[in-house]
């Protein structure tokens, strides 16, 4: 019989084939009293409280699938016949100011931002509006959840949440600190960004199969920074069972949130509302330290504060895994629209840290922090780029 | 009523000027793209209840043309027009915001 360990140790992309057929019932988990599930769930995921809003975000899916495929490829065409018109190529050598003036006033580029960014808009909008149309039961729920197990969750309403991690990273209303549904927001409204591929957390379970863990294989504590809701850290769970595991971030409505997930799947893992340069953890805690697309959102001066952090926390000989963009070394070629594209996520998708990001070598600043670094490794999801760090014994 | 007695967790936040947007060179253009594709939206939403209405209706002998020649009472019209009007409030609201920042405009904070 399938239970909830045996479908979720399977490999990805073979436990994705059944969640389409899942009943509405989960598998494997207790039943909460305080769990607010109106209309079931499909394996891990609670389906969202209303029919029109799930209609909804399947729309605003489906939208943006086309918007960044064919939209995009209209852009992209366009761009190469803005570039001719100059005696351009994708090989030129523009500065940044150039290529804006050059798509500043197009139709079809406009239209290609335009679709994407009114589509994320309205995902996000319609899945805030309707968890502060019913705040008491979900707050409630929140409530019920903080006092609830397995695992934990520390709250510090005390800390002082730094300036930098108060944008409203990919234009999500409130950012990551600013809403107290921001964990419910951000886990629905990325299912779209994920283009209804990552309905059961299969993305992050794909990225955990392919984290490399110490040398000497000892995992017995793991560490997750900038955790957000947890997917990636229960993904840690599930395949270190036996490992503690903890998910760190500045956000309270995140760990809040993915505490309450980490209760509703019966994950014995401990969620902390901590800041990743300043994790309060002991020297030489941790066998294991992985990130999912953390680090462009930070400023390259906390970078170097959080790899400082991850050196000082991980024992003689553990492992740091950080999954991000590439960069550096690992970059692909800059061409024009590619300048372009990178632009308008900083620009309008709001992802602040981006530029800095990707102006150094992230590889090089863990070596440069006493990191044993191997970047030959492979990427743990196509697209970011390939970093293996130890630190010596 | 919102319980305010306990802590929400939430702190301030900087918010993104995204809504300021102008990328299609006038700002009613811009809002009608937004318009219309929340229009697209609740017409799915539509359309997607349509299909599990009629799939358990027709399980239970409620056929078509019993559907067709349905007639509201004056609750039901008074009732389906307040949802009416908060629909199109919903959908056509975006086109009454306005914005001056043009696709190049640089970023007020960092």
């Amino acid at each position: 019989m399938l239970n909830r360990r045996t479908l979720f140790g399977l490999p990805a992309a073979i436990g994705a084939l059944f969640s389409g057929t899942l009943s509405a019932k989960k598998i494997g988990k207790p039943t909460l009293d305080f769990d607010v599930e109106p209309r079931g769930s499909i394996g891990r995921m609670e389906r969202l409280p209303s029919l029109d809003l799930e209609s909804q975000q399947d729309f605003l899916t489906g939208f943006r699938v086309w918007a960044n495929s064919e939209m995009r490829r209209a852009a992209g065409i366009r761009f190469g016949e803005l570039l001719r018109e100059r005696g351009l190529t994708q090989k030129s050598d523009m500065s940044l100011a150039e290529v804006i003036d050059m798509v500043e006033d197009d139709p079809v580029i406009g239209t290609s931002v335009r679709t994407w960014l009114s589509g994320q808009q309205l995902t996000w909008q319609t899945v805030q509006d309707e968890f502060h149309n019913h705040e008491d039961t979900y707050r409630g729920e929140l409530d019920a959840a903080d006092r609830a197990g397995p695992g934990s969750v520390e709250l510090n309403p005390e800390l002082a949440i730094p300036e930098y991690a108060k944008h409203e990273i990919h234009i999500q209303p409130g950012g990551y600190v600013g809403d107290e549904f921001a964990g419910y927001i951000n886990h629905y409204g990325v299912n779209a960004f994920y283009q209804g591929r990552n309905y059961q957390d299969e993305v992050q379970a794909a990225i955990v199969e392919k984290v490399l863990p110490p040398p000497d294989g000892k995992v017995k504590r793991i560490l997750d920074l900038g955790c957000a809701t947890g997917r990636l850290t229960f993904a840690l769970k599930e395949r270190f069972p036996d490992a503690e595991v903890w998910g760190i971030d500045v956000g309270a409505p995140m760990v809040r949130y993915a505490h309450l997930r980490g209760v509703d799947l019966g994950l014995d893992v401990h969620f902390a509302q901590r800041l990743a340069e300043d994790t309060q953890f002991p020297d030489n805690h941790f066998d294991m330290v992985v990130s999912y697309i953390l680090f462009h959102e930070v400023p390259q001066e906390i970078t170097q504060k959080i790899v400082a952090e991850t050196h000082r926390i991980l024992r003689p000989g553990g492992a740091f895994f950080p999954v991000d963009f590439k960069t550096g070394k690992q970059e692909p070629a800059m061409t024009p629209y590619r300048q372009f594209s990178l632009w308008w996520d900083h620009r309008w998708n709001n992802e602040v840290w981006r530029p800095e990001y990707s102006s150094k070598d992230f590889g090089d600043t863990i070596a440069a922090a006493g990191f044993n670094v191997d970047e030959t490794i492979e990427s743990a999801r196509r697209g970011h780029g390939s970093i293996y760090a130890v630190k010596p014994i | 009523m919102a319980n305010t007695d306990k802590p929400i967790h939430a702190s301030d936040f900087i918010k993104s000027d995204a809504d300021q947007a102008v990328l299609l060179g006038n700002p009613v253009l811009d809002n009608m793209m937004t318009a219309l594709i929340s229009l697209g939206s609740e017409v799915w939403s539509t359309r997607r209840r349509m299909k599990v209405l009629e799939s358990l209706l027709a399980e239970q002998g409620v056929t078509p043309e019993m559907i067709e020649t349905y007639m509201p009472s004056d609750a039901q019209n008074s009732e389906w027009q307040k949802e009416r009007d908060a629909f199109i409030r919903r959908t056509f609201g975006a086109l009454g915001r306005s914005g001056n920042k043009s696709l190049g405009a640089e970023m007020e904070h960092s």
